[in-house]
């Protein structure tokens, strides 16, 4: 494998944050910080130099930077001042762009079938809807089981008002205003992307 | 000058560690007044506080010996301990400085026989050892203290038991009532060696210093291998004095790190090299294990680097530890990170963590210079282009050897600057 | 000169006057000793007793002074007067607080009481056998300081000196200043905020030092010939075809390095195999002359891998680190970036090395867009397209990586350009064929041409603490020279060694010692006649003092002198003493010793102390009031290179039973400050066996230890150790005698 910095310097004007990948000096720190760690095929700082040495292949089509949970610590502890958390999240969203991304990644389908669809529907996030969808995606029976299973913290949340049990609430006033603004996003994003 | 002795203008060393010491001395011995002026009851500064120098685990006390001896038979030296430049008027060649005098509360005739300190019952945490043990109110700071007469800590000298150990001294040198004064000086130049100290550890929140028994410094565990030190030289954990037996050392702890001081500290690479050493020759079945960013041992110290790194009981891991749990029964604080040259995320148990911290100059904080016009840099290190000189630790993180060189180049620039009439 | 009038003056403070029969101890001074004036004061270092020596020193004539208290390291201050002869007898911190334990037992009395009598004798005889020291003064001191080398340290020293009103002469062997930094395009950053390269400063420090009316400048010179001494040096400079002599009072070595030779490399390096592989000097070069390009074909060079620790930190080639090689090598990138927008920079390193604030150049390198991989170059290969593929491993990544780029650069080492010698095996001169080109000052030194080394090539000894120690008086090296630095530590350096340079030269003109002994005013003296031309003091002295005439006597010359007394010891004939200190004066000392007679069974053991470790030690073993046996008495020695065999057989044949000498550790990382004072006593001492078989005596009587200045907790036992050991053997028959 050849290092080439096309890659990088496409990631480095093109994916959020990405120019802060120059700046890793490969301590670990966030490897270690991170408590999906484990989980990572790679960690924030391989995927950093991973980038640098052009590796773009592996890179995309890793599922590493779908396991941020945005814990933060990384960026905390970062001594350089990465905002790992956005920079991972912003190569999630540039293999995304790039045709990349697996759709069955666990993350990647969360984030693009039920989050987005529920927060579109409506215009906010109706919880109980999406807590249903997440339990269900994997079947009925997987869905009844991990229900049960968590019927405990859900009643703590109800209990203490941090669930709304009511599944549809209709949409958000000035939910038109509400879609033009995503579409116009959608348009500055795809405009970007193109390079124009 | 050469041809312009006679003018004899002093000039003003502030800060009596090694930077300011050598910079006094060498300056003297050329046929200069010099004013050392420090801020402890003793000079020394931090390198007092060592157990041994890399690369050749000798004693600092050694070099320092010849230094005092130096200045002891040097009538161009004059020292004041306890003492504290507040104010700098004037210009190059012709300062005006206003020097607090803190009191002692012992008078220069204390024979350093020791009685009142074995007649006082009041201890305090030691200063000297970090407060990892307690001492008398009334002291010498150290074995090797120079100035050897002791001196009171100002808290105790207000005690109705301090005024009992007047009468306790066979010469009459115990004064509780002394108080501050403050005198002019006049210099031809100024030379800043305020020095640096440990940056503080408990600030790096995630390594736990302060919250886990057995998490420390590199500067206690100096004090620990010291055998003046808390434990007697005995390397023993706090939290249940059992022997350190196997022992990580993190590096870059502050240093480097945009969090805390983004600058490299230089030396601290090299001094958990030796601090290996201090382990594994008191405990040969030891095992170590030092956490690094980058081995910074720098020109001739590569050889130190070869030769700790020859001992296999030493493991390297070059690695940024994320953070340092605690295990709840055994106190062992557990290291946790990623090995960047294996990808292997580890989290290992030792019976002690010691964090290599960097040096935080003294000019950032606590020793500001008195002065109109002063160059810092964002860090906080005196640099080029102010009214004083700067050496040392209080320019650039720099080793003893290299501290020596500044100090002795300053006293040239000293020299010079004093011979200039602003 | 006045005849010496000594007063002894013993202090009671302290417990002295309660332990001690005082008036016992001013009898021995007064009646057996013969000192005219002797007297007892309860607060000695008081203002009261203090005027007491005073007024007698007025009054009496009293002109030497013998003051009985606490340690000599006590009490400087109240005990100056400004006087040569003075010599301090411990009875508190040697005597009473390692004895002294407010027992009633009579014995114990009796031995204390022994004790400080024994040393009240020493200390007296000590002052009879000492004289004023005459310090060596000549018309000829030269105050002119030798820059050799015209780099940015020869001529940051040449300035620096030339700036404090010393007249500098600068030496280059080429016909132009600036030496290797001359060659560089740009330098890494000094000022904050420590991101922006700076202006090469070697022009205007040219500038500097030719306009300098205090400096004169040789170029494309060469030294033939180094004779003499600090004030006294004659060097002898070729020059455009003429031939001069300079008489100058110090010298500073700033010669510099030369690049590690790149050919020597190893080949997977690829050096020579394509010119698109280059040094970092000529890729420095290049960017000074403005064009980055490819040297195969004159194509942009904007892909460029940089090598850093080509051949260093590697036991095949240079063993140690360079220093400077990790921010050269960023500033090279540096360069690449600024010139082309699409530039493409690998910095493959093993241990990036920027300390201290120049961690911020780093960030800014990696801000630019610089590559690092940490990594080694495996196989480099030329490029079907131009340029070279290097194969390296990437030890980050993990795997064996392709790097295409147009240049690779070579970070290659420093080395000394000072020639040196092993200093356990310098060639002497005469025995050397002549060749003026290898020797930068070529020395007229009986002990070598060349400067001593210590290691790696350097010229250098106590790095630590002294790191203008070269080993030969009044010749200080800096920079690279030295040492692996960059420019702003050079720049430093050489202030530094151009102060020593000036110390040195003001030292001599006052007939005093620099560093370690400085201010000593005496110096060694050769009783010629009695020379046997064994030529050991020619051949030990640690800072080469020493020549000898052709005949191999000793050709002294006290300006190189440290007054270590290593000679003094090294002498069999006893010929060499300075005025205060003698072979005669330590064998007075321990002769006048009351050894008790055999079937008391108090045996005596004598223990010499070098005077930098083993006494401040003793000091503290006092301070912690640990006791030690009361049979020691102690001789402190100004260096255990003075230690003369002699006094081991006067020990023996005055009845002593034991002689334990304590130096300072020796080997590769000695301490003794006198370089190689302890291991020399040591190596004698390995010959003291024929000595006691000749007086029919053990050889374990006699031992040699190393001591550190913090063995206080060690020390009472291995003393008491020695001392148990002492007692175990037959008493010394020579005790009748």
């Amino acid at each position: 494998m050849a290092y080439d910095l096309s890659f990088a310097r496409d990631v480095y004007k093109n994916s959020e944050m990405g120019h802060w990948i120059k700046m890793c000096k490969q301590c670990g720190v966030c490897a270690g910080s991170c408590p999906l760690g484990p989980h990572w095929e790679f960690s924030p700082r391989q995927l950093f130099q991973m980038v640098r040495a052009g590796k773009k292949e592996e890179v995309l089509k890793s599922h590493s930077m779908w396991m941020c949970t945005s814990c933060y610590n990384c960026i905390v502890r970062c001594p350089r001042g990465l905002p790992i958390t956005h920079i991972v999240h912003g190569l999630a969203r540039y293999a995304s762009v790039k045709g990349y991304a697996d759709p069955d990644q666990v993350t990647n389908r969360f984030a693009t079938r039920i989050f987005w669809t529920n927060i579109v529907s409506t215009g906010r996030v109706g919880e109980a809807m999406l807590t249903m969808r997440l339990y269900f995606v994997d079947g009925i029976a997987a869905g009844i089981k991990q229900g049960l299973e968590m019927k405990d913290s859900a009643l703590g949340m109800l209990k203490a008002k941090r669930l709304n049990p009511i599944p549809l609430r209709g949409k958000i006033k000035g939910y038109a205003g509400f879609q033009a603004m995503l579409t116009k996003a959608q348009e500055l994003e795809e405009k970007r992307e193109s390079g124009v | 000058m050469a041809d312009d002795q006679a003018a004899g203008q002093t000039i003003l060393v502030v800060g009596g560690g090694i930077s300011g010491l050598t910079a006094a001395v060498e300056a003297a011995e050329v046929g200069y007044k010099v004013l050392l002026v420090e801020k402890d009851p003793h000079l020394g500064g931090r390198v007092a506080q060592h157990y041994q120098y890399f690369p050749k685990l000798c004693s600092p006390s050694c070099g320092l010996e010849i230094n005092y001896q130096r200045v002891k038979n040097n009538p161009l030296i004059r020292v004041m301990t306890l003492a504290e430049v507040e104010d700098i008027q004037g210009t190059e060649g012709n300062y005006t400085v206003r020097i607090r005098q803190n009191p002692r509360f012992v008078t220069e005739k204390c024979t350093g026989c020791g009685d009142c300190s074995r007649a006082c019952t009041v201890t305090v945490p030691n200063p000297f050892n970090f407060g990892m043990n307690e001492i008398k109110a009334i002291r010498a700071s150290h074995a090797m203290a120079y100035p050897g007469h002791y001196f009171m800590d100002a808290a105790y000298a207000r005690s109705a038991e301090a005024q009992t150990l007047v009468s306790v001294c066979p010469v009459g040198a115990i004064d509780p009532n002394m108080s501050a004064t403050t005198l002019e000086e006049k210099v031809g130049s100024i030379v800043w060696a305020t020095g640096w100290q440990p940056y503080d550890a408990e600030k790096i929140q995630p390594y736990g210093f302060g919250r886990f028994a057995n998490v420390s410094t590199n500067m206690r565990f100096e004090r620990l291998a010291n055998t003046y030190g808390p434990t007697g030289g005995t390397l023993t954990r706090p939290s249940d004095g059992k022997e350190i037996k196997n022992i990580a050392f993190i590096q870059c702890a502050g240093s480097r790190d945009h969090n805390h001081l983004p600058f490299c500290s230089r030396v601290c690479c090299l001094a958990s090299m030796k601090q290996a050493t201090y382990v594994r020759s008191q405990f040969p079945d030891a095992k170590v294990t030092i956490y690094y960013i980058d081995l910074r041992a720098m020109d001739r110290y590569e050889g130190f680097q070869k030769k700790v790194e020859a001992d296999p009981s030493i493991t390297w891991i070059k690695s940024k530890p994320a953070r340092i749990d605690e295990d709840p029964v055994t106190k062992d604080p557990i290291v946790v990170g990623e090995n960047t040259l294996t990808g292997v995320r580890y989290a290992d148990p030792y019976d002690m963590v010691v964090l290599a911290t960097g040096m935080e100059p003294n000019s950032a904080t606590t020793a500001r210079v008195p002065a109109q016009a002063v160059a810092y840099d964002e860090y906080g290190f005196v640099v080029k282009g102010g009214q004083v000189l700067s050496t040392g630790c209080t320019a650039t993180p720099l080793d003893v050897a290299a501290a020596v060189q500044a100090g002795t180049a300053v006293a040239l620039k000293a020299i010079q600057s004093a011979a200039r009439r602003g | 000169m006045e005849a010496k009038k000594i007063g002894c003056y013993i202090c009671t403070g302290c417990g002295i006057g309660e332990a001690l029969n005082v008036a016992a101890l001013e009898k021995v001074a007064s009646k057996e000793q013969k000192i005219p004036v002797t007297k007892s004061h309860p607060f000695l270092c008081g203002t009261e007793g203090i005027a007491l020596i005073r007024q007698d020193m007025a009054n009496e004539g009293v002109n030497a002074l013998l003051i009985a208290a606490c340690s000599h390291r006590n009490k400087t201050d109240e005990f100056e007067f400004n006087i040569p002869l003075l010599d301090r007898v411990d009875l508190r911190d040697k005597v009473l607080w390692v004895l002294e334990d407010g027992s009633k037992d009579s014995t114990a009395k009796e031995d204390l009481q022994m004790m400080a009598a024994d040393y009240l004798r020493m200390g007296s005889v000590k002052l009879k056998k000492m004289n004023a020291p005459d310090p060596f003064l000549e018309s000829g001191f030269s105050k002119d300081v030798l820059v050799v080398g015209g780099g940015v340290a020869g001529l940051t020293a040449a300035k620096e000196v030339a700036d404090t009103g010393y007249r500098a002469i600068l030496v280059e062997k080429s016909d132009q200043l600036g030496g290797m930094v001359a060659r560089m395009h740009k330098t890494t950053p000094t000022l904050p905020p420590y991101r922006t390269l700076e202006d090469n400063p070697v022009q205007g420090l040219i500038a500097a030092v030719e306009g300098h009316s205090r400096i004169k400048i040789y170029k494309g010179a060469a030294i033939h010939k180094t004779q003499g001494a600090p004030g006294l040096f004659d060097v002898t400079i070729h020059a455009g075809g003429t031939e001069t002599t300079e008489r100058v009072g110090s010298i500073v070595l700033t010669t510099g390095y030369n690049l590690y030779d790149p050919a020597k490399l190893d080949k997977k390096l690829g050096y020579g195999s394509s010119p698109d592989v280059v040094t970092s000097l000529e890729f420095e070069e290049m960017a000074k002359a403005g064009k980055i390009v490819r040297k195969s074909d004159g194509k942009p060079a904007k892909r460029v891998a940089f090598s850093l620790c080509a051949g260093q930190r590697d036991s095949n080639h240079l063993e140690y680190c360079s220093a400077a090689c990790c921010s050269y090598s960023l500033k090279h990138a540096l360069y690449l970036m600024e010139q082309y927008a699409d530039a493409s920079a690998y910095i493959l390193f093993q241990e990036l090395r920027t300390p201290g604030q120049m961690e911020e150049f780093y960030r800014r390198v990696q801000e630019e867009g610089g590559v690092i991989i940490k990594g080694d170059v495996e196989k480099v290969e030329k490029a079907a397209a131009g340029g070279l593929t290097v194969q390296i491993h990437d030890k980050l990544v993990r795997g064996k990586e392709q790097l295409e780029v147009d240049l690779l650069v070579l970070a290659t080492g420093m080395v000394s350009s000072v020639d040196t010698t092993d200093p356990n095996n310098p060639s002497p001169v005469g025995q050397v064929a002549e060749d003026a080109a290898r020797y930068v000052l070529n020395l007229q030194y009986r002990q070598g041409r060349s400067m001593p080394e210590l290691k790696w090539g350097f010229p250098d000894s106590h790095f630590i603490c002294f790191p203008y120690e070269t080993r030969r008086t009044g010749i200080y090296a800096a920079g690279p020279a030295r040492r692996p630095m960059g420019i702003a530590e050079t720049i430093t350096d050489a202030t530094g060694a151009a102060l020593k340079a000036i110390q040195v030269v003001e030292s001599v003109a006052r007939g005093a010692a620099v560093h370690p002994r400085s201010g000593d005013l005496s110096y060694p003296s050769f009783r010629a006649e009695g020379c046997t031309q064994c030529k050991r003091c020619t051949e030990e002295c640690p800072f080469g003092a020493i020549n000898e005439d052709e005949k191999g006597n000793p050709l002294f010359n006290p300006t190189r002198c440290r007054r270590c007394g290593t000679c003094m010891g090294a002498c069999p004939q006893k010929i060499i003493s300075f005025a205060n200190y003698s072979v005669d004066m330590i064998g007075s000392m321990l002769k006048e010793v009351e050894v008790p007679a055999e079937d008391e069974e108090k045996p005596r053991i004598l223990l010499f102390a070098c005077v930098n470790d083993a006494i401040p030690a003793l000091d503290m073993v006092g301070q912690n009031r640990s006791k030690l046996s009361p049979y020691i008495r102690i001789i402190p020695l100004r260096c255990m290179g003075s230690m003369n065999l002699v006094w081991v057989a006067d020990a023996m044949s005055s009845g002593f039973d034991g002689v334990l000498l304590m130096g300072c550790r020796h080997g590769d990382d000695y301490q003794c400050h006198n370089v190689r004072g302890s291991s020399l006593a040591e190596t004698r001492l390995s010959k003291v066996s024929e000595t006691l078989d000749r007086l029919q005596l053990e050889s374990d009587r006699v031992k040699m230890v190393e001591v550190n200045i913090m063995d206080a907790d060690t020390l009472p036992q291995l003393i008491n150790d020695f001392a148990a050991q002492i007692a175990s053997l037959a008493p010394n028959p020579y005790k009748e005698f």
